[in-house]
């Protein structure tokens, strides 16, 4: 059954990201109707809600899933603020892939891991898990609208007018996306890791959790700490503070696929 | 219909046979008296049209008349020589066309839309039912055209061609500030654009003082001269150039320490430069945050936005026609009963004179085979009238009752409907 929602919510996924591409791969001209890729993700979220209420958050699978979710709805949300379908760009391939990954990684708590427990062991374990799916998809959002803002730069500079120019937002909303992306990220993600540290000292007596998971997660926590200072503290803007969020990132996922490589067990998380 | 547009008159005749609001109704009064019994006048920059409920000649030589006094030298053939005629159907489709943009200088352009409905304002108390009716649906077509189509998409002019650059910078341009070089015509009529959008022009910068304080003074600006313009590159958002000078005007030497230094903190700036040659060193582009674009850059984006447009005109067009059917099928059927009635009337009419005078001649005839001989009169008439009645009614539904009703009055030598 979980499955079953999870492939319709993917196809749904699949089909907006498809009509969201077509005008930048088939150089159509109109863009799709905003109706289209609006109701089609909106469709997918429903399922994959139900889905998610029925799941296990533990292992790869579960968190990856609920990683595409935040990533779903901070999508639509965005559009709105853009008055235009541009982060469905980048947010619909994504959020489709970690779907695809999640089915394919399994969906269900693999043998090797256990469960979170009684009623308020679960209930910190999930805000845990929820919270940091949430800092960590807006740290994705804040990737991409400093993709967008790049790729649009280039075309305002280079003065090439082609799709990019009509079908992307403008530059300072790309900008004012970023930067309030990281602004909320933060502090989500920051609740996420001192939840788990609460959820070791509470449940546990102590922490542990495997190495890599501590290195990773304080090492994201620490990457996106810098981005927020270097943009509300040392004022960085535009271009600069793009490079540094698509960095940040692109750092985050490195790490996170050199620890997994290390690690044993497909199925876990890290 | 009859008129003349951007495509039939030069400039110079296009405005001598433009009307002003205060001006259409007494034109209308006097082509009114000329035999036409509604009227219309759509005057704008670039057409000048009577939309009239007439029969042809006298009413189309007021027009021409009236047109014909306004011109400074007279060709030999008057008005008529920049004018052009459409009828019936033809008339429809053509306000169609204007309406929804498809006959415009600059195709899909909204503008016209307001023009329309303006003109049909003003001309209201001497349109007349058929062309209320028909300037009401043109307004209809219009917005179909452009809810249903991609002709009003884009921007398709140079002016909103900076408009749109500018917006893909800032997004949206309320509350911006512009600084603006030069003071000619072109300057002044992007500035009103920026100006428009709610952009504060903080300066108007001139060789010719006088000039740009008149401009300034419209739009809310300070007036300066260009030397003094330089410092406040660190601060604006937009610079707009189109000055008249022979060669680059804002050189790396005079603002590239005042955008590149720290008082911007990377704030990026739009440079529309408008001017032919150009009023802006190119190397000034390579500083980070500067985005400079020259005519030609404006003239790229103003003509992708009307080859797409140019994509749109055959589901316009479809549009147009369909409308034109549906509009030509409420005319035709608009007249078809009274002319029946009328004709039949008239046959009737025809059949008792005939009769009476047959009658007459014989007078041995009983009462009986008197009766039977008019049982007979009007039972012949009503045969040879149904099929014409039943035709005719059947092409006022379908929308082609109009040509066939004209048909019948001149065949039957009927008066024309009031």
């Amino acid at each position: 059954m979980i499955v079953n929602l999870h492939l319709i919510a993917l196809a749904l996924y699949g089909l907006a990201t498809v009509f969201v591409l077509a005008p930048l791969i088939g150089g159509r001209r109109r863009a799709t109707p905003r109706a289209l890729t609006i109701a089609l993700p909106c469709a997918g979220a429903a399922f994959h809600v139900v889905a998610i209420s029925r799941l296990t958050p533990i292992g790869l699978g579960p968190a990856l899933s609920m990683l595409a979710f935040c990533l779903v709805l901070l999508q639509l949300a965005s559009e709105r603020l853009l008055r235009g379908s541009a982060v469905s760009f980048f947010a619909g391939p994504l959020a489709t892939g970690l779907v695809g990954l999640a089915i394919l990684s399994g969906l269900t708590p693999g043998a090797g891991l256990t469960g979170a427990g009684s009623g308020s062991q679960s209930a910190w374990f999930i805000l845990h898990v929820a919270l940091s799916a949430l800092g960590l998809s807006l740290m994705a959002l804040a990737f991409i609208a400093a993709a967008l803002y790049l790729l649009q730069f280039r075309e305002l500079k280079s003065r090439r007018f082609g799709q990019i120019f009509q079908l992307f937002p403008p530059l300072e909303r790309l900008d004012q996306l970023n930067h309030l992306a990281l602004v909320a990220g933060f502090p989500a993600l920051t609740m996420g890791v001192l939840l788990a540290l609460g959820y070791g000292a509470q449940f546990s007596g102590g922490l542990h959790a495997a190495k890599a998971q501590i290195v990773w997660g304080v090492f994201t926590w620490v990457v996106l700490g810098w981005a927020v200072w270097v943009r509300v503290v040392r004022h960085w803007a535009g271009r600069r503070a793009a490079v540094a969020s698509i960095a940040g990132f692109g750092a985050v996922l490195l790490v996170y696929v050199a620890l997994k490589l290390t690690q044993p067990g497909a199925e876990r998380f890290l | 219909m009859v008129g003349v547009n951007h495509r039939t008159a030069p400039l110079d005749v296009r405005e001598r046979f433009t009307h002003g609001a205060h001006e259409v109704p007494a034109a209308l009064a006097k082509v009114l008296a000329a035999g036409a019994s509604g009227g219309v006048l759509l005057s704008t920059c670039n057409r000048t049209e009577f939309y009239l409920v007439a029969d042809d000649e006298p009413a189309l030589d007021a027009v021409w008349a009236l047109l014909g006094e306004r011109l400074a030298t007279k060709p030999a053939d008057g008005a008529r020589e920049y004018g052009y005629i459409a009828r019936d159907r033809d008339a429809v489709r053509h306000l169609y066309r204007v309406s929804s943009g498809l006959d415009s200088m600059i195709l899909g352009e909204s503008q016209i839309q307001g023009q329309v409905r303006e003109a049909w304002e003003i001309s209201r108390p001497q349109a007349g039912p058929v062309l209320h009716r028909l300037f009401q649906s043109a307004l209809h077509v219009g917005s179909r055209v452009r809810t249903e189509t991609g002709l009003g998409m884009g921007t398709a002019s140079v002016a909103s061609a900076a408009i749109q650059v500018a917006g893909k910078i800032f997004g949206d341009l309320a509350g911006r500030s512009a600084l603006i070089l030069g003071a000619g015509d072109m300057a002044e009529l992007a500035a009103t654009c920026l100006s428009d959008e709610g952009v504060q022009i903080t300066l108007v910068a001139n060789r010719t003082y006088e000039r740009a304080r008149a401009i300034a003074e419209r739009l809310g600006g300070k007036a300066v001269s260009l030397e003094e313009a330089w410092p406040h590159f660190a601060t604006t958002d937009i610079a707009l150039c189109s000055t008249a000078a022979p060669h680059a005007v804002v050189t790396w030497e005079r603002v590239g320490a005042v955008i590149g230094g720290g008082a911007r903190r990377g704030k990026p700036l739009c440079i529309l430069d408008l001017g032919v040659p150009r009023d802006v060193d190119p190397a000034i582009a390579q500083i980070e945050n500067v985005f400079l674009y020259d005519i030609d850059d404006l003239q790229t984006v103003a003509a992708q936005a009307t080859a797409r447009r140019r994509d749109e005109v055959p589901a316009a067009e479809r549009i147009v026609e369909e409308e034109t059917d549906l509009f030509w099928a409420w005319y035709g059927g608009l007249g078809v009963v009274p002319t029946i009635k009328e004709w039949r009337q008239q046959m009737d009419t025809l059949r008792a004179t005939e009769l009476d005078r047959a009658l007459r001649q014989l007078s041995h005839l009983s009462p009986e085979d008197r009766m039977q001989i008019e049982q007979f009169s009007q039972s012949l008439l009503n045969k040879l009238l149904h099929q014409p009645t039943i035709a005719l009614k059947q092409a006022a539904e379908e929308g082609h009752g109009y040509g066939l009703l004209e048909a019948l009055r001149r065949l039957f030598g009927m008066e024309p409907p009031a």
